[in-house]
């Protein structure tokens, strides 16, 4: 399709161009209203530009709301969901591509199945199992009597620390390396895990990225489940915490912008260095 | 290599999912624990219920705007961007980046966009001497309001889908066609499109599925189910008596009503482009 005349070429440049401008205009709005000073702010008409550059939004907006514990408790589940997510999906990965056994198929049905479960077909007994967690939070061995795992980092990490996604990726990816090196490893007297854990696991880093990326960026995001099982500020992650102060403070939207950019900016910058990766899961699970 | 896996997908994905359909046919009382067998008392009070109503048209409606606009724009770009084009790269990171950003802090951005009196959607409108309306707070606009912002988020992954579909066209196709004199709208339409048909169905089915959950967008732009209650969702009312409410027996009835419908929607899905081979 390529080499069409100067005109549509141009033509296509200048259509893409403004929708690149549309998608990204919220971005530029944001950053640009963090750094705006609240008279500013509320004046009409808006300014496109800060006439003042404030940075001490910033400082500012951290003091006002605890964006910073937040941040960090957004980052120390995003962090635990990652690690755990790959260790535990790259085996069970593992294992369904090349380990032969009984009811593996099977097994495999389930996993694709579990990734169809939509959120709120299992959200209400995930909580009932959260809230009654043996021995935790107040609880009896019977889990009652107390909160269990609700508010705590255990409710917050657990439920949502594997993923079915993520295994399914593993398979796939798994799946595309050469058996020859699985005999070769096994000449060479390796067991299984080891067979896993140093010969076919170091080949698949790409995968890995991929998968470690997506998780990351879900756990990131993630609203619904932080927002049911916390209910104290310290344990609040950044989404919920920016939801809430919404609710407060609604008119004072240069600190909210600000909060808005400690959300997404980490997002967005490991985007901008990883693309291929992500690009490269999105394809996998969704066209094999 | 398999057990911790397996036990975290059951404990937490197999029996949350059968304990949603068991605890819709029961009376459970969270507070006091208890729990009584309810056959359908749970179903004939939802749907004796106008809000759910309210709620489930309005998935609907939410649902039939968003999905196809924003598929249709998806596709249009990705084949846009299939060309050999400078600076490629860069317009397919712009389009898929409000994927990867979270929808609570997006959604801030647009309510503040939207803000009645200061906002930047008036502010523009104003240019052209139109006077805007009041958006996310306007009974008649808070549902176009999330639909606008949803389009706006969800037409990246649907690109991305696309684009990776588009590579596996034989180019050979399209000189053929070209040969026979086919303009370039013909061959979108004749060669395009049809031979998007798996990944079509693919888009579909996880638009489908996404836009009937969607929840923070609707939580964070119209709170409270809207003005009048014009934007309640139907993951809305399961949040509200999950957990506003504590009636869990009520929640799952409305989470399996959702089910079916997610149901019902994917096998649609397949018959409607015919295939059956992509999972």
């Amino acid at each position: 399709m390529g080499g069409a005349p100067r005109p549509g070429r141009i033509a296509l440049h200048a259509a893409l161009i403004a929708l690149s401008l549309l998608m990204v205009a919220p971005f530029v709005w944001m950053l640009l209203t963090s750094l705006k000073s609240h008279a500013e702010v509320m004046a009409y008409p808006p300014t496109f530009l800060p006439s003042v550059w404030q940075w001490v939004n910033y400082p500012d907006a951290l003091e006002f709301a605890p964006f910073g514990t937040y941040f960090r408790n957004s980052l120390v589940i995003a962090v635990s969901h990652t690690v755990i997510n790959v260790a535990l999906a790259a085996m069970a990965g593992y294992a369904l591509a090349r380990l032969p056994f009984r009811g593996r198929s099977m097994l495999l049905m389930l996993v694709l199945a579990a990734m169809m479960i939509p959120t709120f077909t299992k959200i209400v007994p995930q909580y009932l199992l959260a809230k009654t967690m043996p021995f935790f939070g107040g609880n009896d061995f019977l889990g009652r009597g107390g909160s269990g795992w609700l508010d705590s980092w255990w409710g917050l990490i657990v439920p949502g620390a594997l993923t079915p996604l993520a295994i399914f990726l593993f398979r796939q990816f798994y799946l595309t390396l050469p058996r020859e090196l699985e005999e070769a490893a096994r000449l060479d007297g390796l067991g299984e895990f080891g067979i896993f854990a140093r010969v076919m696991t170091p080949l698949m880093k790409p995968a890995i990225a991929t998968v470690a990326l997506i998780t990351f960026e879900n756990s990131w995001n993630n609203f619904v489940w932080p927002l049911i099982v916390t209910r104290s500020d310290e344990l609040r992650v950044i989404q919920v915490g920016l939801a809430a102060f919404q609710q407060v403070d609604e008119t004072l939207w240069e600190y909210m912008m600000a909060g808005t950019v400690l959300a997404t900016l980490p997002m967005i910058v490991l985007f901008l260095f990883t693309q291929r990766y992500f690009v490269q899961g999105f394809a996998t699970a969704g066209i094999k | 290599m398999l057990a911790p896996a397996v036990l975290h997908l059951a404990w937490w994905i197999g029996i949350p999912t059968v304990a949603t359909f068991v605890l819709a046919f029961t009376h459970y009382d969270i507070l006091a624990g208890t729990m009584s067998w309810a056959g359908l008392d749970n179903f004939v009070a939802i749907f004796g219920d106008p809000v759910w109503w309210q709620s489930i048209w309005n998935t609907v409606v939410y649902t039939f705007f968003t999905v196809p606009f924003a598929m249709a724009l998806a596709v249009v770009i990705a084949v846009l961007l299939n060309t050999k084009l400078r600076a490629r790269a860069w317009y397919r990171t712009a389009v898929f980046m409000p994927h990867i950003t979270a929808t609570v802090a997006i959604a801030l951005v647009w309510m503040w966009m939207f803000e009645p009196n200061i906002g930047l959607f008036n502010w523009v409108l104003s240019w052209f001497g139109v006077r805007g309306p009041a958006w996310t707070s306007d009974p008649a606009w808070a549902m176009t309001s999330v639909i606008m912002m949803s389009v706006w988020k969800g037409i990246g992954l649907k690109m991305v889908i696309y684009l990776a579909a588009l590579q596996g066209i034989p180019h050979d196709l399209y000189e053929a066609a070209e040969i026979d004199g086919a303009g370039p709208v013909r061959r979108f339409f004749s060669i395009t499109l049809p031979l998007l048909g798996p990944a079509t169905f693919f888009v579909l089915v996880i638009s489908l599925i996404d836009s009937f959950q969607v929840f923070e967008q609707f939580y964070v732009l119209t709170p409270e189910g809207g003005p009048a209650g014009s934007t309640t969702v139907m993951t809305y009312e399961i949040y509200k008596s999950a957990f506003q409410r504590f009636d869990m027996s009520t929640a799952s009835a409305q989470s399996v009503v959702l089910f079916a419908f997610l149901l019902v929607l994917t096998i649609v899905g397949r018959r409607f482009t015919g295939r059956d081979d992509v999972a």
